[in-house]
């Protein structure tokens, strides 16, 4: 295995050194992490140790105390959230309100700002043809409440797909689906990169999924514990330490094709809750 | 023309349910989606507080205190939900019962006043005067303006905060244009059909709706065709009968609410049964 990457990797992603603080607790303290174009790379780590702050610091939805996030070379604003497809984990949809999926949907497309009261027959078989992909076609008319977990999941990445994102970002997706229904899902999302090369970042505490599915794992709890390959970072002493026990960091080398990777280095005065081992 | 309609009361009563059912039946839609009807509800009582305030300061006719003081608490409202860690429906209750008591206590020092709690309670035809009736044209103007040209980031605001910041929406200037035109329509509501029932008016077309829609389209035609139907069958009816008009809109909006649980338990049923078995 080469370590130094035969050509530079362009980043889609870069986290610098951010800090984020809500309330007394300091809940980011210091995270680095890099995000090649065209990786599905996750993001892993117990209960609180700041996954979904980071997510909401990738998408604009809270503030950095300290630090910078790049999505394409450039800050966080509307522009680059453009190119974003945010899969979130759910929708509040209350039964109360009769959204259909092709309704939902429509809300994707610009051409659809008034079309409640028209017909674009284009629009509808452009939103066919994306739900045909994730074999969700019938799910057309049915109304968006009524879906189960894993159709909602479907539905919510067609939205993404619809808005042509060049990176899709997935928090905790197959929280309330089945097991087969998570496996079929994950297959599916791996197509989806396999087909249009899109850059994946996948925050969740599915380590199974990340095992098969994930290029490189950054393990989070307040810094990055560790990243690498899933099959050298979650071994089951790692997983072990990772939650519970804690232990001294480990410093990965540089690994091919993700020019970027970081040893792991505990912020002054801190220390490192979990770190993970080779085998 | 018929009897009723000479009278130019009744001729006011009928405009503005004209004009506050539909709005408040299609704004009523996405507030039953966003979970808001305790809003509504809130926003309702605090009107109690612009009344006695209104009164307090010289107003014979307390609509614009009355749209002046369900603002302020409105915006009172989100900015405590943005700056606290409080829940949604505690902030409400603290502002719902603190308003009561503050209106309850400032009509106290008003004797002469004390009478028409219940005509503000309960709501009195009497008390629509032109002036409330061309400022609910405004308003439903500008609501009718609002949510046909924001429609989609408004639907996709019912569905995901956070998607919708995503998709490029200004969450928090829309969230706020909402509200208040929101706090607006049930603050003009609260003249027809009374502060204790003025959120039958926003929750219960879009609720009756939901029953025989399919789909976003047809809930909000269907909830603004309801709520013009429910007020302005309400007014026209509790004429005959005498009957106050607050209650009598409510009631009618009730019943149009029972035919549309019957009709989707209906629906669903079929739509469980089982297919005919083919005869040989």
């Amino acid at each position: 295995m080469t370590l130094e990457p035969a050509t530079p990797v362009e980043n889609a992603l870069e986290v610098e050194d951010v800090h984020v603080q809500l309330g007394d607790t300091r809940v980011l303290r210091g995270v680095n992490l890099q995000v090649p174009r065209g990786r599905i790379v996750a993001v892993i780590g117990p209960n609180g140790c700041g996954k979904t702050t980071l997510l909401r610091c990738l998408l604009g939805l809270q503030k950095v105390d300290r630090g910078e996030i790049r999505l394409f070379g450039k800050p966080i604003g509307p522009e680059v959230l453009a190119r974003v497809g945010y899969v979130p984990q759910r929708l509040q949809v209350d039964p109360s309100f009769s959204l259909s999926v092709r309704e939902f949907l429509a809300l994707r497309r610009r051409e659809t700002r008034f079309w409640f009261w028209q017909t674009h027959r284009a629009t509808d078989a452009h939103l066919r043809e994306t739900l045909a992909e994730l074999d969700a076609v019938h799910l057309l008319d049915r109304p968006l409440a009524g879906l189960s977990g894993g159709q909602l999941q479907r539905v919510l990445i067609a939205y993404s797909l619809l808005g042509r994102p060049e990176i899709l970002v997935l928090d905790e997706p197959t929280a309330g689906v089945d097991t087969p229904g998570e496996h079929s899902f994950y297959e599916l999302i791996a197509s989806i990169h396999r087909r249009l090369g899109l850059t994946v970042v996948l925050v969740s505490h599915d380590l199974g999924m990340v095992f098969r599915h994930a290029a490189w794992v950054y393990a989070l709890n307040g810094v990055v514990c560790c990243e690498g390959p899933p099959e050298e970072v979650l071994d089951a002493e790692s997983l072990k330490a990772a939650y519970g026990i804690h232990v001294a960091p480990y410093h990965h080398h540089h690994h091919a094709g993700h020019p970027h990777a970081h040893p792991v280095v505990a912020p002054p005065g801190q220390s490192v809750p979990i770190a993970f081992r080779k085998r | 023309m018929p009897d009723f309609l000479s009278e130019p009361y009744m001729q006011r009563a009928l405009l503005a349910a004209i004009i506050l059912g539909p709005m408040c039946g299609l704004l009523g839609v996405f507030v039953t989606a966003r979970r808001m009807a305790f809003f509504s509800e809130t926003i309702a009582h605090s009107a109690l507080t612009g009344v006695a305030l209104g009164f307090l300061v010289g107003f014979d006719e307390p609509t614009l205190p009355v749209l002046l003081v369900c603002c302020v608490l409105a915006v009172a409202m989100l900015w405590l939900k943005e700056h606290s860690a409080l829940l949604t429906d505690t902030i409400m209750a603290v502002l719902l019962s603190s308003s009561v008591a503050t209106g309850v206590l400032l009509l106290k020092f008003q004797p002469n006043r004390w009478a028409d709690l219940d005509k503000y309670l309960f709501g009195d035809i009497l008390s629509v005067s032109w002036d409330d009736v061309r400022i609910a044209a405004v308003v439903a103007l500008v609501v009718v303006i609002v949510v046909f040209r924001y429609l989609n980031p408004l639907t996709l605001l019912a569905t995901n905060e956070d998607l919708a910041h995503v998709s490029g929406v200004r969450v928090r200037p829309l969230n706020y244009a909402f509200v208040l035109l929101v706090t607006l329509t049930v603050a003009l509501g609260v003249r027809l059909v009374g502060i204790v029932l003025v959120t039958s008016l926003v929750v219960i077309p879009a609720a009756t709706a939901r029953g025989f829609a399919t789909n976003l389209r047809q809930h909000l035609v269907l909830g603004t065709l309801l709520g013009l139907v429910g007020a302005s069958g309400g007014v026209v009816l509790g004429y005959p009968l005498d009957f106050p008009t607050g209650p009598t809109i409510t009631l009618t909006l009730a019943a149009l609410f029972v035919v549309s649980l019957v009709y989707s338990r209906a629906r669903r049923r079929r739509a469980s049964s089982p297919l005919p078995v083919p005869q040989p």
